[in-house]
């Protein structure tokens, strides 16, 4: 599937204008849409890189399952006391702070990137900034070849995992947990 | 810079700043929100950079690395979700335990 690259500055912009909200609205409510709205473009985002699986993941589970449950966490824990939600001065500055700090690390590290020759990493230069054009249209076919092959193990732990934490959420939330 | 940002999609480069800035926007979030659902919608935030990283990675790598970082990513979303429920079950425990679910209230460890 192939999107319109006009298209991607605008998805790009939905994406970061909703993990704004997620993180800064004071209205825990706004705050899960904005998720929901940031979650659709990273969508978005995958069908430019014609990675079509990991969209269609990203829909389903992630606006279609941890949203949901999200919301529900929101509905529930929302100002039940009437109390004063939003957060101190000191971890405001500390929040700012360490935002800016992690975005200069991670734009340092996006900005080396294309210039990383002659180095230990020759391996990720050979990967950048080179469109390989249309990749095969049967790519999710590949990938159930690659789970049950290559990725077999951790396919059947993340299996496991994924019943153990059924059972522990369960327990948890039983009513004589406590 | 008007090159890159006409090449747009076809760059390796705007996927990262991209990620680059919702991870700093979910960094900024774990460490503002005080509501526990709040500290939870952070780190998705920042899973989600990574596995745009991911994907992107993979599709400039060529088409067998395009599937593999598909691969990861679906992980990686899977993991996403067993912490999401994990940690709604903590929050829903916590509030029964406390009445509240502000982290900068909840210090005790016995309930007293």
């Amino acid at each position: 599937m192939n999107v319109s690259p006009l298209l991607f500055w605008p998805v790009s912009a939905l994406v970061l204008a909703g993990a704004a909200g997620a993180a800064l609205a004071r209205n825990l409510v706004y705050a899960a849409l904005s998720l929901g709205g940031c979650l659709v473009g990273v969508a978005g985002l995958y069908l430019f890189l014609q990675a079509e699986y990991a969209a269609v993941i990203q829909m389903i589970v992630y606006v279609g399952g941890i949203l949901i449950l999200i919301l529900f966490g929101v509905m529930f824990s929302r100002d039940l006391s009437g109390a004063d939600t939003r957060p101190s001065l000191g971890s405001r500055i500390l929040a700012v702070s360490a935002g800016l700090a992690t975005l200069a690390a991670t734009l340092r590290l996006a900005l080396l990137v294309p210039r990383l020759s002659g180095t230990g990493l020759s391996q990720v230069r050979s990967s950048t900034d080179t469109w390989v054009g249309q990749i095969s249209t049967d790519s999710p076919f590949h990938i159930g070849d690659l789970l049950l092959d290559s990725w077999l193990a951790p396919f059947l732990v993340l299996a496991v995992l994924l019943t153990v934490v059924l059972i522990a959420s369960l327990g948890l939330v039983r009513k004589d947990a406590s | 810079m008007t090159e890159l940002f006409l090449a747009g999609p076809e760059r390796l480069l705007p996927y990262l700043l991209v990620a680059a800035m919702l991870f700093s926007l979910g960094v900024v979030s774990v460490v503002s929100r005080r509501n526990a659902v709040g500290y939870l919608m952070g780190i998705e935030l920042m899973l989600n950079a990574a596995n745009l990283d991911f994907v992107a990675y993979g599709r400039f790598r060529g088409p067998e690395a395009a599937a593999h970082a598909q691969v990861a990513a679906l992980f990686v979303v899977a993991l996403a979700a067993a912490e999401a429920a994990v940690a709604l079950a903590l929050v829903y425990a916590v509030y029964r335990n406390f009445r509240d679910v502000d982290l900068d209230k909840i210090r005790s460890l016995n309930g007293d």
